[in-house]
C-alpha cells in the first residue's frame, strides 16, 4: 500500500509537467480538441520507467521513425514481441514485475489476484477495466458456441480450470485447487496468454452481443464462413492484422494486410512514462518493409534499417562490419539465447528396434558426444567466438554449474572407442562398425536444410564420427515432414537447436528438459504420452526419463524458490549424465545492426525470443532517435 | 506389235570404244566425292565449315574427357579441408621473384583474423615462395571410387598451398571442386536425355505413321503424363529413394525417371511431323517398292526432321546442367557433400560471396560456357543435318 502511496504521489509531482511534453505528432490532434491531453490519456498511475545512468540509458526525446525489414507480412507479430507490453513482464534481469497491471498478489501460485490501473484505456480510448477480462474468459474461452477445443493447457492446474471471478471494476481473480506455476510466465510470455481482450470493440462481432442482422453482414463483408471465425479474425492481437483492433502495445498498427510496408503508430493512451513524465514511446512510428530474407542483409548493409537482428546470421557481420561508416550504422554482437546453438538429437522412440536398443545405451550417447571436435567447429564456423559445450542452460543462468556444461563435452576419441567397444560394437574390415544384427552403422541424421550452419556443423561432425567407425549420411526434409517424421518415430537422429530459453531462472518452466511434449526430437513418443496424459504415444519405459517425469510433476507442485531451484538442479544434472541431446557449441552470437542515431538500444543483449522477446525485456519503449527529423 | 511384211531391220552398230559417261560434262574429284558422300559425310563437311560449332565440339570435348581424370587434375582432394586457410583468396601464379625467371610457384600465405571485424586476412608473403610440384604425390584418394592412389599433376609445394581460385568457408580448394564437379554437372543430364530422345522417337514415330488406335492410345497416355505437375513428384522421388544410395544414385535415379516422362513433348513433335511427311510421294513410292514400315521410318522420314530432333537434344543437355542449378537451389536437387557447379554456385547465394568472397563465384564461368558451347554445338548440328539447305 506504502508502494502505491508513493507512486501516487510521484504521479502528482510530474502530472503538471507530462502536460507540457505533448509528442510532436499528437501536439496538432490534441491543440484541435481531437485529442485528450496526456495527463487526462495516461492511467491515473503511469508505471514510471527509469531510465537515466542508473540503467547506462538516457532520457530521450518524442519522435522520430524506426526503419526494420522484415521478410514476411506475418512478421508484424515481431512488434507485438518486441514492444512487449505484458499484463506483468519480465526485466532484463529476468525478474517478473506488474506492467499492465498496477499489481498483483500470488497466494502460493493458487489464488492470483490481479489490479489493473484506474484509468487505463485502450488505443481507442475507451477504458481498460475487468469486463474485457470477463469476456475474454466466459464469451471467448469458455463460451461452448466459440468451439475452441477445450482451454489451452496452462488453464490447466491438476488438470482442473480455475475459478474466474471480477472482485470490482479494476479487479479479478483467477482461483486453482492446486498449484499453477505456469500462470504467471504465461502472461509474461513473448506471446502472451491471453485472459484479456478489447470487449467494447469486439462485442460487435459476438453473437451473445451483436445484432444479427448486423453480424450476418460482416461476416459477409469479410468472406468468413460463420460468426466465431469472424471473432477470431477482428481479434487477433499477438499478431495485429486488424488496424481497428485497440490494444495496450506501445505501438498501433495503422496498415491492413495486403502490403509491403507496415506502419505502427504511437498509442496515445500508453501507460508508461519515464522518470520525468514524458509518454513513452519516445519514437513515434515503426516502418516495417517487407524484403526477401536473403536480401535483408545487403539491404541492412546498406544502411536501410535502423535497428534489425531478425535474418542476420553471424556469418554476415564481417560483410556489415564494412559498411559502418558509409551508412552511419554499428554492429553490436548479441548472445543467442539459446540452450545450444546446434544440438544433435538421438531419437530413443524410433522405430528401428536395433539402432534403438544402442541409443538408449547412455555409454554409446556419451561416446558420440566425446568423439566430436568441438573446438574444430568453433574455430572453423564462429572463429572461436562461441563456446563449447553439452546442451544444456548457458552460462548466463543462475542455474548453470561448470559440470553441467564440461559433461561429455571434451574431445576424447580414444575414450569415445573405447567406450563403443565396450559396448560391444565390432568394426568390420573396412572400419565401419556393425549394429549387433550385423548391419553397418550407417546413421541418417535428419535436418529441415533450413540453416547452411546446420549443414557445415553436420560435415565436421560426419568426419569425426567416421574416426568412431560410425557413417552418417544427412537427409533434408521441409519443416513439417521433420517433425512428422520424428514424431512417427521414423527417424535416427536428428539435428536442431538447443533448449529455447537458455537461460532460465528456477521459476521458469522446466519442460524442455523433460518429455513433456510431442515435438522433443529426443523422446517424441514419450512427450506425447505426457502431454496427452496417456491416451497417445508410448508409455515411458526407461528409467531415467521417468525420473525426469517425477521430478517434473514435484517442480509443478514446489511451493518455495529454493525446492524449485534443488528440482532444477536435479533435472540438468540427470540431462548431463545421460546426454539425451548432444550440444556441440553454445553462447552463439548474432549481429545487431543499430543506427547511430538510435539511442538506448544495449551494446550486448541475449538475442532470444522467449522469454527475452528480442528487444521486449530491452524496453523498446525507451529507444529514441537522437536527430528525428534526418531518416537517416 | 508385228512388224510390216515388206520391212528390214535398221542397220545398227555396237562400238568398241569405252563409255565415257562424263563425255559430255567432266566432274572433277571433288564433285565426285560431294555425289557419291554418304549422309554423315556430307553433315560432317557441312558442320566442319561452322567455325563457333567446331570450336565448341572441340571445347566440350576436352572437357568431357577431363572428368575421365578429376582427380589427378585436381590438385587436392574433393574433400580436404583446410582450417588454416578459410575464405583464402586466390593465389597468383607467378614466374618471376626479384625479375629472375623461375618454375612456377606462389607466394605462401601470412593469416591473421582481424579481431575488428572477424575479417579473415590473408597477406601473400614473397619470403615464402611455394614452387608448384609437377607430377607429384600429393593428397590420396579413391580413382573412380575404387584404386586408392596420391598421384597428381600439379600439387603444391611441402607444406604449402595452392589454391589458384581460392577456398571456401571450410577452407576446400575451390578449383579443385569446380574439376570434380565437371563430372556431376556435365554427365547429369545425359542420361534423362537419352531415355526421353528414344522413348520420344519412338513412341512419336509409332503413332505418327501408323495411326489408328495406337495413335489414340498414346495421346490420350501423353495428356495423362504431361497433366502430372513435376515439383511434387520430385519431392515424392526425393522421399522415397532410399537414403543410403549414394546421392549421385539418388540424382541419377530422378533424372531417368524425369526422362521416362518428359518424352511426351517431343513425341508430339515427332508424330505431327510424321504425320506430316508420310503423305509425301517419296514414302508413297517406298512403300510401293515394299520397303518395311522400319525401314521407311528410320531410312526416309527419320533424316526428314533430324536437324530438329539434333537442335531438341543439345539444347536439352544445358537445360538439365541449368535445370540441376534450379533444382538445387530449390533443394530437391543435388546437395552438399555431392559437388556439382549448381551446388557450388548455391553456397555462393548470399550477400557475402558478392561483397567479401568473389572467388566463390567461379563455378558461374564453366557454366556459361558450357551452356553456350552446347547452343553453338547444336545450332551447328542443326545446319550440317538439315537436308533443305
Amino acid at each position: 500500500m506504502r508502494y502505491f502511496a508513493a507512486l501516487t504521489i510521484l504521479f502528482m509531482s510530474f502530472a503538471t509537467m507530462a502536460s507540457a511534453s505533448e509528442a510532436p505528432l499528437l501536439a496538432d490532434l490534441v491543440s484541435s480538441g481531437k485529442l485528450p491531453p496526456v495527463a487526462e490519456r495516461l492511467p491515473e498511475v503511469p508505471r514510471v520507467m527509469q531510465i537515466d545512468e542508473s540503467t547506462q540509458r538516457t532520457p530521450g526525446k518524442q519522435g522520430g521513425t524506426i526503419r526494420m525489414l522484415m521478410a514476411d507480412p506475418k512478421d508484424i507479430r515481431m512488434v507485438t514481441v518486441y514492444g512487449y507490453a505484458r499484463l506483468v513482464g519480465y526485466n532484463s534481469s529476468l525478474e517478473l514485475q506488474p506492467d499492465i497491471l498496477l499489481s498483483y498478489e500470488n497466494d502460493r501460485y493458487r489464488v492470483f489476484t490481479l489490479h489493473l490501473r484506474p484509468g487505463h484505456k485502450w488505443s481507442d480510448g475507451s477504458p481498460f477495466t475487468a469486463e474485457d477480462f470477463r469476456f475474454q474468459w466466459e464469451d471467448i474461452l469458455t463460451d461452448p458456441d466459440m468451439d475452441r477445443g477445450g482451454l489451452d493447457a496452462v488453464f490447466l492446474a491438476g488438470g482442473k480450470p480455475p475459478k474466474f471471478e471480477v472482485i470490482d471494476p479494476l479487479t479479478v481473480r483467477y482461483t486453482w485447487e492446486t498449484p499453477n506455476p505456469l500462470f504467471l510466465p504465461a502472461l509474461a510470455g513473448t506471446r502472451p496468454l491471453d485472459i484479456y481482450s478489447a470487449s467494447a470493440y469486439l462485442k460487435q462481432f459476438h453473437a451473445k452481443y451483436a445484432d444479427p442482422d448486423k453480424l450476418a453482414a460482416e461476416v459477409a463483408k469479410e468472406k468468413v464462413k460463420d460468426w466465431q471465425s469472424l471473432q477470431i479474425r477482428m481479434a487477433r492481437s499477438y499478431r495485429p492484422e486488424n488496424p481497428d483492433l485497440p490494444t495496450l502495445q506501445p505501438w498501433v498498427n495503422l496498415t491492413a494486410p495486403p502490403s509491403n510496408r507496415f506502419v505502427f503508430q504511437r498509442n496515445p493512451y500508453y501507460h508508461r512514462v519515464d522518470q520525468n513524465g514524458v509518454q513513452l514511446p519516445y519514437v513515434d512510428e515503426l516502418v516495417m518493409n517487407i524484403a526477401e530474407s536473403s536480401i535483408i542483409p545487403a539491404k541492412t548493409g546498406s544502411g536501410e534499417s535502423d535497428l534489425q537482428e531478425r535474418y542476420l546470421s553471424f556469418t554476415d557481420y564481417t560483410f556489415l562490419k564494412e559498411g559502418e561508416d558509409r551508412n552511419n550504422y554499428k554492429v553490436r554482437l548479441w548472445t543467442v539465447g539459446r540452450g545450444s546453438a546446434v544440438a544433435l538429437f538421438p531419437n530413443l522412440n524410433t522405430t528401428d528396434a536395433t539402432w534403438k536398443e544402442v541409443f538408449r545405451d547412455p555409454r554409446f550417447r556419451r561416446a558420440i558426444s566425446l568423439g566430436i571436435d568441438r573446438s574444430q567447429i568453433n574455430q572453423v564456423l564462429f572463429s572461436g567466438l562461441a563456446k563449447e559445450s553439452a546442451s544444456t542452460v548457458l552460462p548466463g543462468s543462475p542455474l548453470y554449474r561448470d559440470e553441467l556444461g564440461a559433461a561429455y563435452s571434451q574431445y576424447d576419441p580414444d575414450a569415445a572407442n573405447a567406450l563403443l567397444d565396450e559396448i560391444g560394437l565390432k568394426r568390420s574390415p573396412n572400419g565401419t562398425r556393425l549394429l549387433p544384427d550385423g548391419r553397418p552403422m550407417d546413421l541418417i541424421v535428419e535436418s529441415t536444410g533450413e540453416s547452411s550452419m546446420e549443414a557445415d556443423v553436420l560435415e565436421l561432425v560426419t568426419s569425426d564420427w567416421k574416426d568412431l567407425g560410425i557413417k552418417v549420411f544427412t537427409r533434408t526434409s521441409q519443416r513439417d515432414i521433420f517433425r512428422s517424421r520424428v514424431a512417427a518415430g521414423s527417424t535416427l537422429m536428428s539435428v536442431w537447436a538447443g533448449v529455447d530459453n537458455g537461460a532460465p531462472t528456477a521459476d521458469f518452466s522446466p519442460q524442455e528438459f523433460v518429455p513433456t511434449d510431442p515435438y522433443q526430437l529426443q523422446w517424441p513418443m514419450w512427450g506425447t504420452y505426457v502431454s496427452t496424459h496417456g491416451t497417445a504415444g508410448e508409455k515411458i519405459d526407461y528409467p531415467p526419463a521417468e525420473k525426469l517425469v517425477d521430478l517434473y510433476q514435484d517442480w509443478l507442485l514446489a511451493e518455495t524458490d529454493a525446492d524449485k531451484r534443488k528440482i532444477w538442479g536435479e533435472i540438468l544434472d540427470i540431462n548431463a549424465q545421460e546426454v539425451f541431446s548432444i550440444g556441440i557449441v553454445t553462447a552463439t552470437l548474432v549481429p545487431v545492426v543499430i543506427s547511430n542515431n538510435l539511442m538506448n538500444v544495449p551494446v550486448e543483449g541475449i538475442s532470444s525470443f522467449d522469454p527475452y522477446g528480442y528487444f521486449g525485456v530491452y524496453e523498446m519503449d525507451s529507444f529514441w532517435m537522437k536527430n528525428a527529423a534526418g531518416g537517416n | 506389235m508385228t512388224l510390216p511384211q515388206n520391212a528390214t531391220s535398221l542397220p545398227h552398230t555396237v562400238t568398241d570404244a569405252p563409255f565415257d559417261p562424263e563425255a559430255i560434262y567432266h566432274y572433277t574429284d571433288a564433285q565426285k566425292a560431294l555425289f557419291e558422300a554418304s549422309q554423315l559425310r556430307l553433315m560432317w563437311w557441312k558442320f566442319r565449315r561452322h567455325k563457333p560449332a567446331l570450336v565448341s565440339a572441340i571445347f566440350l570435348g576436352l572437357l568431357y574427357m577431363s572428368i575421365l581424370v578429376s582427380e589427378v587434375l585436381a590438385p587436392y582432394n574433393l574433400h580436404s579441408r583446410h582450417s588454416d586457410s578459410i575464405y583464402a583468396p586466390p593465389q597468383s601464379l607467378h614466374l618471376f621473384h626479384n625479375g629472375e625467371l623461375r618454375a612456377p610457384f606462389v607466394y605462401g600465405y601470412d593469416f591473421k583474423l582481424n579481431m575488428e571485424n572477424l575479417k579473415r586476412e590473408y597477406v601473400p608473403n614473397t619470403e615464402k615462395i611455394q614452387t608448384i610440384r609437377w607430377f607429384c604425390s600429393g593428397d590420396d584418394y579413391d580413382f573412380w571410387g575404387v584404386i586408392p592412389a596420391t598421384f597428381h599433376i600439379a600439387c603444391p609445394a611441402e607444406g604449402g598451398s595452392l589454391f589458384l581460385l581460392g577456398t571456401d568457408r571450410l577452407g576446400r580448394d575451390v578449383l579443385s571442386r569446380i574439376i570434380y564437379g565437371a563430372r556431376i554437372s556435365l554427365t547429369i543430364g545425359l542420361l534423362g536425355v537419352g531415355v526421353s530422345l528414344v522413348l520420344g522417337i519412338v513412341i512419336g514415330g509409332m503413332a505418327g505413321y501408323y495411326g489408328g488406335l495406337f495413335d489414340v492410345i498414346s495421346q490420350r497416355l501423353i495428356e495423362v503424363i504431361q497433366s502430372i505437375p513435376s515439383i511434387p513428384l520430385w519431392l515424392a522421388l526425393a522421399a522415397i529413394l532410399p537414403i543410403t544410395w549414394s546421392p549421385i544414385f539418388v540424382y541419377f535415379g530422378i533424372t531417368v525417371i524425369l526422362g521416362l516422362l518428359d518424352w511426351t513433348g517431343l513425341a508430339r513433335t515427332v508424330r505431327s511431323k510424321l504425320l506430316a511427311l508420310r503423305e509425301e510421294d517419296y514414302v508413297s513410292a517406298a512403300q510401293v517398292m515394299g520397303a518395311s514400315s522400319f525401314r521407311i521410318v528410320s531410312r526416309h522420314l527419320i533424316p526428314g526432321f533430324a536437324s530438329h530432333l539434333i537442335a531438341t537434344a543439345t539444347i536439352a543437355i544445358p537445360t538439365m546442367i541449368l535445370g540441376e542449378t534450379t533444382l538445387s537451389f530449390l533443394g530437391l536437387g543435388l546437395r552438399a557433400p555431392i559437388t556439382s557447379w549448381g551446388v557450388l554456385l548455391t553456397e555462393a547465394q548470399n550477400i557475402n560471396a558478392v561483397a567479401l568472397y568473389p572467388w566463390l563465384l567461379w563455378p558461374v564461368l564453366p557454366v556459361i560456357l558450357v551452356v553456350l558451347a552446347y547452343n553453338f554445338l547444336g545450332d551447328g548440328l542443326r545446319d550440317a543435318a538439315d537436308p533443305y539447305k
